[in-house]
């Protein structure tokens, strides 16, 4: 499963993302010799490639090296990874659960071919599927939305400016079990916001936040944006810090307005940052489990499931191990698809750049 | 209006604008700070008043979840319910998190030195660990269930540490790597030269280059294992549990609501993170990005 699948490579390796300093290429340092592409055998040494057999023995020790000290986390990789993957993957063949009486490895007596994955297709899955796009849509887009507002913000000194910015950035600390505990007390139907909603509109509000089948997602996603909005405040902040000083007052100076300058220089540098946030954003999102653990428990019914509230639902409260373990099969297809779109758009984005 | 006059008016408005947003986005921790210091009756609001501001400040909700006795300020409600201990699952999730965070710092510092000096693992490596972050836990967590029980490493802290320095290996990985390089290759070459071994080479000229990143990176791993709940939810039972899923777990006891004593053993387990956070906040961006992005 770890094998490399599809992905572009290059974005880890080629030019720096932007022009600015800020953004440099989570790249292979080494853009001297490189010996060989991909695979063990692609081991650059940093010695260049001299003709003397002094030089080669030097390569040859340091290859051999580098491939000592990757060892112990290629065996993490291979044992947490890897193994676990293809174990999914056999007893996803099976009928197996803890009750059946077999340990896992004895799966095999209760094979039943793909019935699992006829499942995988169905209404059910289907629906957690697209209802975590569409919390991860949401959440990501108002955070986006309004961490970019924040930042631009912070933009100029006030007083207190930094207390202010690390203020901000505490919701992000938070761990997101305690996250959702918070949100699970202030959305009651008497709790605090209704109570404030109440102040604010006639009427005394009383909305079932964590109980109703339409609002139960929604309160998941604002305790997500809560959240997280300070991750995209905070890179964001970085980026537009990172935006050349005398670009902007040149602008400035020739007459530009506000949204011109915004348009035409500042975002087209960070543009390259906007998405890292973006898709590490929407990676973590699609993952979403402990706040709506804390929050809803994926209810009511699977109203606020999301695909991992899903999956620990129906191993440890239905039993079905080995529909969950097709389930993470095609999990782990889907998300690597993902990721590798994520990635070839990034370099697109670089190279249109450059 | 004279500029000067425009321009003061737009800083006020600026600091309005950032005073409610601090307000809107800080109100969630008010909220559990106070509720950890309330005595029972004010946890819901009674005959519809909410309790914005604790009327009997009080200790007993932290004497509770320690196993005393919340009595002697609020009432005897208390009696009734089963005591709580929260001082094993912290300590768990004080061991669980140091020791992943330890190994998970061994392992990725010699994946990431091994990558950004010798490029070792080719192109593949690097993405191959990155592709961990990825996937959601769930996927691998519950493959890694059926070898934890085979292995009896089930509900123990061995088992806890090693799996959280699976998950946050990458993280090192990443964020070293970053750090290395950085690390100009003639100063390991020129420690080479005047007679120092590999290990020598490393340890007096490159690791002291890099001792404040790995420095940050131990806080933001651990960071990150101090506030892991999916994990230890599927991998522990009642006797290793940490902190965040005992503080859960109080939730469904049959005893009721536990409000404030969960809002107690919450504020006990933000602490940690909040004041690290600080501490590493010049590279904050650069931990949440993977090293991608440097400020």
């Amino acid at each position: 499963m770890a094998d490399e699948g599809g992905y572009d490579h290059r974005l880890m390796s080629g030019e720096p993302l932007s022009t600015t300093e800020a953004v440099t290429s989570p790249s292979l340092p080494s853009p001297a010799p490189v010996a060989g592409e991909g695979g063990d055998g692609g081991v650059a040494g940093p010695a260049p490639a001299g003709g003397s057999p002094g030089a080669a023995r030097a390569r040859r020790a340091n290859e051999r090296l580098g491939r000592r000290l990757v060892l112990p986390g290629q065996v993490m990789l291979i044992g947490l990874v890897t193994f676990p993957a293809l174990v999914a993957l056999y007893i996803s063949f099976t009928r197996w659960s803890p009750s059946t009486g077999y340990d896992w490895y004895e799966a095999f007596r209760v094979w039943s071919w793909l019935s699992n994955y006829d499942g995988v297709f169905g209404a059910s899955f289907l629906s957690a599927f697209i209802r975590t796009v569409l919390m991860t849509g949401v959440a990501v887009g108002l955070e986006f939305a309004l961490g970019l507002g924040i930042a631009l913000l912070f933009m100029s000194r006030f007083p207190m400016h930094r207390v202010g910015s690390v203020l901000m950035l505490i919701p992000m600390m938070i761990t997101p079990a305690v996250a959702g505990f918070i949100f699970f007390l202030l959305l009651q139907s008497n709790g605090p916001v209704n109570g404030i909603l109440s102040a604010v509109v006639p009427g005394n509000v009383e909305l079932r936040w964590l109980s109703d089948p339409t609002l139960a997602p929604i309160a998941v996603v604002l305790a997500d944006v809560w959240q997280w909005t300070p991750f995209m405040f905070l890179i964001l902040l970085a980026g537009l810090l990172a935006v050349p000083d005398d670009q902007v007052k040149a602008a400035q100076i020739l007459g530009a307005s506000w949204a011109q300058i915004f348009r035409r220089i500042v975002l087209p540098i960070i543009k390259p940052i906007i998405l890292i946030a973006l898709i590490l954003r929407a990676m973590e999102a699609f993952k979403l489990f402990d706040s709506a653990w804390l929050m809803t428990k994926g209810g009511p019914g699977e109203a606020s499931s999301t695909i991992s509230v899903k999956l620990y639902r129906d191993a440890f409260l239905s039993d079905q191990w080995s529909y969950v373990a097709a389930l993470a099969i095609v999990v782990m297809i889907v998300v690597s698809l993902a990721a590798a779109r994520a990635v070839r758009s990034l370099e697109r984005v670089q190279e249109a750049q450059t | 209006m004279s500029a000067l006059a425009k321009r003061r008016a737009g800083v006020i408005l600026r600091l309005g604008a950032v005073a409610a947003t601090l307000v809107v986005f800080l109100f969630p921790v008010y909220w559990l700070v106070t509720m950890a210091f309330k005595p029972q009756q004010e946890w819901a609001p009674t005959e519809g008043q909410i309790f914005w501001l604790p009327h009997d400040w009080t200790f007993g909700n932290f004497r509770r979840i320690f196993g005393g006795s919340a009595t002697g300020d609020s009432g005897l409600s208390f009696l009734i319910s089963t005591p709580i201990d929260a001082l094993t699952p912290i300590l768990n999730s004080l061991v669980a998190s140091v020791g992943g965070t330890a190994l998970a710092l061994v392992i990725g510092t010699s994946t990431a030195y091994g990558i950004s000096r010798f490029g070792a693992g080719g192109k593949v490596l690097p993405f191959q660990i990155l592709q961990l972050r990825m996937f959601p836990p769930i996927a691998i967590i519950i493959p890694v269930l059926f070898l934890w029980t085979y292995l009896k490493l089930f509900d123990t802290l061995p088992g806890l540490v090693i799996i959280y320095a699976a998950i946050t290996f990458p993280f090192v990985v990443w964020l070293m790597r970053s750090f290395f390089d950085e690390v100009p290759r003639e100063i390991r070459e020129a420690a080479i030269v005047d007679g120092c071994s590999e290990l020598g080479a490393f340890r007096k000229a490159v690791l002291p280059l890099v001792r404040g990143g790995l420095a940050t990176t131990a806080l933001f791993v651990f960071i990150l294992n101090w506030s892991d709940f999916l994990i230890a939810l599927v991998l522990t039972s009642q006797r290793v549990h940490t902190a965040p899923v005992f503080l859960s777990q109080i939730q469904s006891a049959a005893t009721g609501q536990e409000y404030g004593s969960q809002a107690a053993l919450g504020l006990i387990l933000i602490i940690p993170p909040v004041l690290l956070s600080i501490l590493i906040q010049r590279h904050l961006v650069r931990g949440l990005t993977f090293g991608a992005v440097k400020r």
